[in-house]
């Protein structure tokens, strides 16, 4: 079974871990698959303006950059730690109500997508890509301000176009997905060092990308696992 | 007013104790590493077993563990040994595996409750696993050069030899946990080890790295003869000296690679260290309160008031303090920040109470379980039940008494 995380946030929006660092951190622990998924922010709303204001997002002027990095270092985890490593965003629009906001993730992705679009055209654009497109922390969670609801408030609308959901995201389990037999994957929205320790995807398929994807879309072979480190000496 | 001077002069008797520790480390890191030379010919290395007890994930623990497969050294074994097949440890050992198929590395799955010291239960499987004459204990945590191997076993073409440690030093700090405990093992630990080898030839037995013949460690009863105390490797080395033979404490330094370490994880285990030497050294674990003169500075504050005579004083003795923990830093290649080490004088105080909290209480926490300490740090069960405790610690007394 291959150990994955498929939400992972570095300094390149808010989180507090460097890329390499990242990766090295992940590498070291023995994971087999991650996606370095950082937000790609809404400017529409005061609080999508403040964060492109203060660079707490990837934008279109730096996506390639972010992208060839995140190509490169996932060169070196393949060569040093025999992991893969997926570029990705999140896609994250957030408003003061939480039935306006929703978080999702496009992983494998190849050009940049922008956070200000609508929901179709933002899914529409990821399959285009042939993108992964999850939906992140997709109920009621213990440590966001506001939750993210809308895409689930709307799920008869868009779940044809959502490949998996966040069934555990952190240290939250959202049992809605399992009572509606949705896809599932775990992530650890890893922010800081300690976010390493929580909720994982583990996968029964071959480490390459094709057969990842494969096996979130059927999802058939996932497993969640809860990552702990065990006590040092 | 005469009490303000007596904490002068016990502040000063402790910077210059942190001078010679600092005189200590500059010459022990000097002499040539081995004195024998005499190891030329490849034929002449004996295979050793290294010994790897790991639990959880220590940072930096895959290239820990590959700086073992990486040593310029003929024949050796590398036993992993984890209690529970669960144990994240587990996978990046065979991811190890898997990237050096020519090694010989092993993984022992194995639980064993035979005493109270977590480590000698986890080491006792790997032991048993083991096949060479020469054995190596090393910790999980550290990560060593290419010709680790080679410089540690000249030492025993020395039979008088009967067990090889390392120096250590702190690298690879991310966050204030491991800052605090890099500076402590650079300043305190370093300088101590140092300063008690070059003063009075007492080499301090460090078990993140031990050397040994399988010969002379059975002599002395195997590492089952070590189950039950805490500081297994403190004894390890008096057995060995017991026997006639010698302990050396070799120059060639091992890297303990602390990243991201909270405080709390710092905290415990030098309590826990605390604990262990006051058991072990008795009356003479005052010294290490000497030996602390920041905190003794800042105890002028208690006496003197918040004057600004004390306000100088406290300062002028932290910026001493801080300017020795840079120039050892600077010898060891710590690679910590400049600004790090304005927080050396925090970490002191942090240690000046942890020595309080030492002598005031005589139970340890060491992978989440609890145990009392006796004389020679010899471990008993913990109830967490205070009366069944009590009473526990009352038959102790008299069984500590008795024999």
């Amino acid at each position: 079974m291959l150990l994955c995380d498929f939400h992972i946030h570095t300094t390149y929006s808010d989180g507090s871990v460097e890329l390499r660092r990242a990766i090295d951190l992940f590498g070291q622990a023995g994971f087999d698959v991650i996606a370095i998924t950082d937000h790609v922010v809404s400017g529409e709303t005061a609080f999508g303006k403040l964060a492109n204001r203060f660079r707490f997002s990837i934008q279109e002027d730096n996506f390639n950059s972010y992208f060839e990095n995140i190509v490169e270092e996932g060169r070196r985890a393949w060569d040093r730690y025999r992991m893969l490593v997926l570029p990705g965003i999140e896609i994250t629009k957030s408003s003061f109500s939480s039935n306006q906001s929703a978080h999702v993730l496009l992983i494998d992705i190849k050009t940049f997508v922008s956070a200000s679009w609508d929901f179709e055209k933002i899914f529409l654009e990821a399959k285009k890509q042939d993108a992964l497109i999850i939906a992140c922390h997709p109920h009621h969670s213990s440590e966001l301000m506001v939750d993210t609801l809308y895409l689930w408030n709307h799920r008869k609308k868009y779940a044809r176009y959502i490949d998996a959901w966040e069934i555990a995201n952190r240290d939250d389990v959202f049992n809605v997905i399992s009572l509606k037999r949705y896809p599932y994957i775990a992530g650890s929205d890893f922010h800081r060092v300690r976010h390493l320790y929580s909720w994982k995807t583990m996968l029964n398929c071959e480490k390459e990308i094709e057969a990842i994807k494969q096996c979130i879309r059927y999802n058939r072979g996932v497993a969640i696992t809860l990552f702990r480190d065990g006590i040092p000496f | 007013m005469i009490i303000f001077w007596i904490v002068i002069g016990f502040t000063m008797l402790g910077l210059v104790g942190f001078g010679l520790q600092i005189l200590s480390v500059r010459s022990y890191l000097k002499r040539h590493p081995s004195p024998f030379h005499g190891l030329d010919s490849i034929r002449a290395y004996p295979p050793i077993s290294i010994l790897k007890p790991l639990s959880g994930l220590e940072d930096n623990l895959f290239n820990n563990l590959e700086s073992f497969c990486h040593q310029d050294y003929p024949k050796y074994e590398i036993l992993c040994s984890v209690q529970d097949p669960n144990d994240p440890a587990y996978r990046v050992v065979e991811r190890i595996k898997k990237k050096f198929p020519d090694k010989e590395i092993s993984i022992i799955v194995e639980r064993c409750n035979e005493g109270l010291n977590p480590k000698v239960n986890n080491l006792l499987p790997a032991y048993r696993h083991s096949q060479y004459p020469y054995i190596l204990i090393s910790d999980s945590n550290v990560m060593v050069e290419r010709d680790y191997l080679k410089k540690n076993i000249q030492f025993l073409v020395d039979p008088q030899v009967g067990l090889v440690t390392n120096l250590i030093r702190g690298v690879g700090a991310k966050t204030i946990g491991s800052f605090f405990e890099n500076l402590h093992l650079n300043s305190f630990i370093l300088g101590t080890v140092c300063f008690l080898k070059e003063f009075f030839d007492i080499p301090c037995v460090v078990g993140k790295s031990m050397l040994m013949r399988r010969s002379d460690l059975e002599a002395i009863g195997g590492l089952r003869a070590f189950k039950d105390v805490l500081a297994e490797d403190h004894f390890i080395g008096e057995e060995i000296k017991k026997r006639g033979q010698e302990v050396i404490l070799a120059n060639h330094m091992i890297r303990n690679v602390n990243e991201y370490w909270g405080l709390k994880r710092f905290m415990n285990r030098h309590l826990r260290w605390g604990k262990m030497r006051w058991k072990i050294l008795g009356y003479k674990y005052v010294a290490e309160l000497i030996g602390n003169p920041v905190f003794l500075s800042l105890t002028s504050l208690i006496f003197e008031g918040p004057s600004k005579r004390a306000f100088l004083f406290i300062a002028t003795v932290s910026l001493a303090k801080g300017i020795g923990d840079y120039y050892i830093g600077k010898k060891v290649n710590a690679n910590l920040h400049p600004f790090v080490y304005f927080l050396s004088p925090f970490k002191d105080l942090l240690i000046g109470l942890l020595w309080f909290m030492s002598i005031a209480n005589n139970t340890v926490v060491w992978r989440g379980k609890r145990y009392l300490i006796g004389d020679n740090t010899v471990l008993s069960p913990y109830s967490q039940n205070s009366s069944w405790t009590w009473r526990y610690r009352f038959i102790n007394w008299i069984r500590i008494r008795a024999t």
